[in-house]
């Protein structure tokens, strides 16, 4: 029998091992539900499933159409396995990128395109270089979404579905009060005042969650100043505290100060600002092409156009959402490479034009989708200006650093609050660290 | 062999190592989660790190003086302060206040501590989000029921005005708060010697003579615990503030917390975010060791509870 102390302290010892066991478990990654693949794959490979990462949708039943397009594939390729997982943005921010340098991350994933995002990534080492296969396989993405994930000189993702900033106004209630649709600044600016008259609200603007604040400013400021002015601010030939860009900051607080905006638009959020225009509250809403899925559901006719500029009818502002990249330390580069030129192919893109009602970033025809007219409508500008036979402008926060885009989205809270002057933004912008 | 198992082990050795075999785990513990930490933290905080760098540069204390220049910083302390201020009186004061009215109700008074302690188990983000509902200006619940008792001129953007957004969010905390001191000054009324109040009335001591001079000082030192738990919950407050307004608009109510957050895992400046970090845990020191003085010092003067 072991003397009493030293079973205590065995007791005590064994606990410590039970917490310590406890506090340093290995992390469980995802379980891989699927078996090494019976039969053959690509020569050499290591066998196992492909796994797929991308941000959870609001309804989770958004992903079932995309894992039909899966199995699609899946059939098409025999010996490759896909595993799809959806996280929600915020926990995909946090851990993607540990997950990534740990090697026990996604072998592709959806991420944003731009400095602030793939740019990051691909300084970190985390991309699989996707020159090569660009050529190989023909990839017809266009030009100026091709360059948003070139980095270095090297490709190293495939850009996201493409987004487009504009207004979208109720066409009933402006024939209702005889409004035309605005095509000047003055026009837009006139079409206001009547809604106001009205006692409805002109412009809900949503200011909340900061981020719009952006999308406010790449709309006006792109209208104003073009494609080739907007493109030489973000390379930095031209600065942030220029006439032009304070203008159109003034825009929006000359807007606020004439009660065009709901009130203290900051306190809007985005859904709220949202069920607004839906409810006929609002005649006239600033938003993105991606809203275009939950339109059908409204009983008026809706109209998408450019912010105006000051001197005729705008251009469209342009971004880019998330698309596939493959990661450097991915098992399985053959599969992963399959898998993204089936995500780059017209079959998926007439289904992300029908199914996931997105515009994608390469040329698709949709002459017999059944999709609804607005939505043809968006799609056939966008591919115009996309294909290069017109000006576009550019959404700035993704195109931006973090830094940038902070200072960005404070100077615009800061200007429907009061809290700031329009020059005073502009120069926050300015000053805002490039790295 | 009979004569080793007959009873517990009495040398001083024996003990010395029951002692520490016992208190191992709880060691291990803090060394894993507090002392590790803190030492790295340490070491973010004087080095440039983004994150990404396999080899940070050394930089000294250049972070620490970086937040000494930094405007953001003065006024999130700032707001800290108000938050600080605020956000420990009102919860102790309301508490206290509530705490003495329900000493005395006796039928349903379970009923009204589940009701008053349920926000406080309710998990922040849950509470930030609902309130974020109440506060919305224009489907809103405040602003509704301000519309509708004639007070319209009364409503406003609340979190999206920066001139209440701190203080909304400051009621919203409160509320889920001065549950736990009405629980804990409850159970401290329950020691409180009932004789000495009744004496005191004889005398001819009103309710708030009888409540400051003979029950406050007899639950001093719970008293003081609760406003020690409340104050440093307002130097690292965060999460309410995160998802109510995340330090908007326009940092109108950013606070060392969210400006830690922000800079750490948005801007990649993690050394940055460290330093601030650290500055909570060093501001939040001295209070805590003077509090804790204070207590140590009221118990032994008075009756403690």
């Amino acid at each position: 029998m072991p003397r009493p102390g030293a079973l205590r302290f065995g007791a005590a010892l064994s606990t410590v091992a039970f917490v310590a066991a406890a506090c340093t478990g290995v992390p469980s990654g995802p379980s891989s539900a699927a078996d090494p693949s019976a039969g053959a794959d690509g020569g050499g490979e290591a066998t196992g499933a492909l796994r797929f990462l991308v941000e959870a949708p609001e309804d989770p039943a958004q992903l079932d159409p995309l894992r039909e397009q899966i199995t699609v594939f899946e059939g098409e390729n025999p010996g490759i396995t896909v595993e799809l997982e959806a996280v929600p943005l915020d926990t995909l921010r946090t851990t993607l990128q540990p997950q990534l340098r740990s090697g026990e991350g996604p072998d592709v994933f959806n991420w944003g395109s731009g400095p602030a995002f793939g740019g990051a990534f691909a300084e970190a080492g985390l991309l699989y270089d996707l020159t090569d296969a660009y050529e190989q396989y023909e990839w017809p993405i266009y030009g100026f979404a091709k360059d948003q994930v070139t980095f270095d000189g090297k490709i190293m993702g495939v850009p996201g579905e493409m987004e487009t900033i504009g207004l979208y106004y109720n066409v009933d209630l402006f024939k209702e009060l005889g409004i035309d649709e605005p095509t000047t600044l003055e026009e837009l600016t006139a079409a206001a005042d009547t809604v106001k008259e009205a006692g409805i609200i002109p412009i809900a603007v949503h200011d909340a969650e900061g981020w719009q604040g952006g999308h406010l400013l790449s709309m006006a400021l792109s209208s104003r100043v073009g494609g080739e002015g907007m493109e030489a601010l973000l390379n930095g030939e031209a600065s942030w505290d220029s006439p032009d860009v304070v203008a159109a900051l003034q825009t929006w607080q000359d807007f606020n100060e004439a009660g065009y905006l709901p009130p203290t638009p900051t306190g809007v959020d985005y859904d709220t600002g949202n069920s607004l225009f839906f409810s006929g509250e609002a005649a006239m809403l600033p938003n993105g092409s991606w809203l275009v899925n939950d339109i059908p559901g409204v009983d008026f006719e809706v109209g998408y156009i450019p912010f105006p500029a000051p001197d005729g009818p705008g251009i469209f502002t342009a971004g880019l959402g998330s698309g596939p990249y493959i990661s450097a330390n991915t098992e399985h580069p053959e599969a992963a490479l399959e898998f993204v030129n089936y995500l780059v192919s017209s079959e998926y893109g007439r289904f992300m034009v029908e199914e996931l009602t997105v515009i994608p970033p390469f040329p698709v025809d949709t002459d017999d989708l059944e999709i609804s007219p607005l939505y043809a409508q968006v799609l056939e500008d966008t591919s115009s200006f996309a294909g290069g036979e017109g000006e576009f402008g550019a959404n700035i926060d993704v195109r931006s650093t973090e830094l940038f885009n902070e200072a960005m989205w404070n100077g615009v809270q800061g200007i429907l609050t009061g809290q700031m002057t329009p020059e005073e933004a502009a120069q926050a912008m300015e000053a805002a660290p490039v790295e | 062999m009979a004569s080793t198992d007959s009873g517990p082990a009495v040398t001083r050795r024996a003990q010395a190592r029951l002692g520490i075999a016992l208190v191992a785990p709880a060691a291990i513990l803090v060394l894993l989660f507090f002392i590790l930490p803190l030492a790295n933290a340490m070491y973010f905080a004087v080095i440039r790190f983004d994150g990404v760098n396999p080899n940070p540069p050394f930089v000294g204390l250049a972070n620490f003086t970086q937040m000494l220049g930094d405007p953001v910083v003065w006024r999130a302390l700032g707001n800290n302060a108000i938050w600080i201020a605020i956000g420990t009186a009102a919860p102790l004061l309301m508490g206290l206040v509530i705490a003495l009215l329900l000493w005395n109700v006796g039928r349903g008074s379970l009923w009204y501590r589940v009701a008053f302690f349920i926000p406080f188990i309710l998990p922040g983000v849950a509470i930030g989000v609902v309130w974020g509902w109440i506060y919305d200006p224009i489907r809103g619940w405040l602003n509704e029921v301000l519309r509708m008792v004639g007070l319209g001129e009364a409503t406003t953007g609340w979190l999206g005005n920066p001139d209440t957004a701190l203080y909304a969010v400051i009621a919203t905390a409160v509320w889920a708060s001065v549950g736990f001191a009405i629980v804990v000054f409850l159970a401290a009324l329950q020691s409180v010697d009932a004789d000495l109040i009744d004496a005191a009335t004889i005398d001819g001591a009103g309710a708030v003579q009888r409540t400051r001079h003979v029950v406050l000082p007899q639950i001093m030192p719970i008293f003081l615990m609760v406003a020690t738990v409340t104050l440093i919950g307002g130097f690292s407050v965060f999460d309410i503030i995160f998802v109510m307004t995340g330090g908007g608009p326009a940092g109108a109510t950013e606070v060392l917390g969210t400006y830690a957050y922000s800079n750490a895992f948005q801007f990649n400046r993690i050394s940055y975010g460290t330093a601030l970090a650290l500055l909570i845990t060093i501001l939040a020191v001295p209070f805590t060791i003077g509090l804790n003085r204070l207590q140590r010092r009221m118990s032994l003067y008075r009756t403690g509870a």
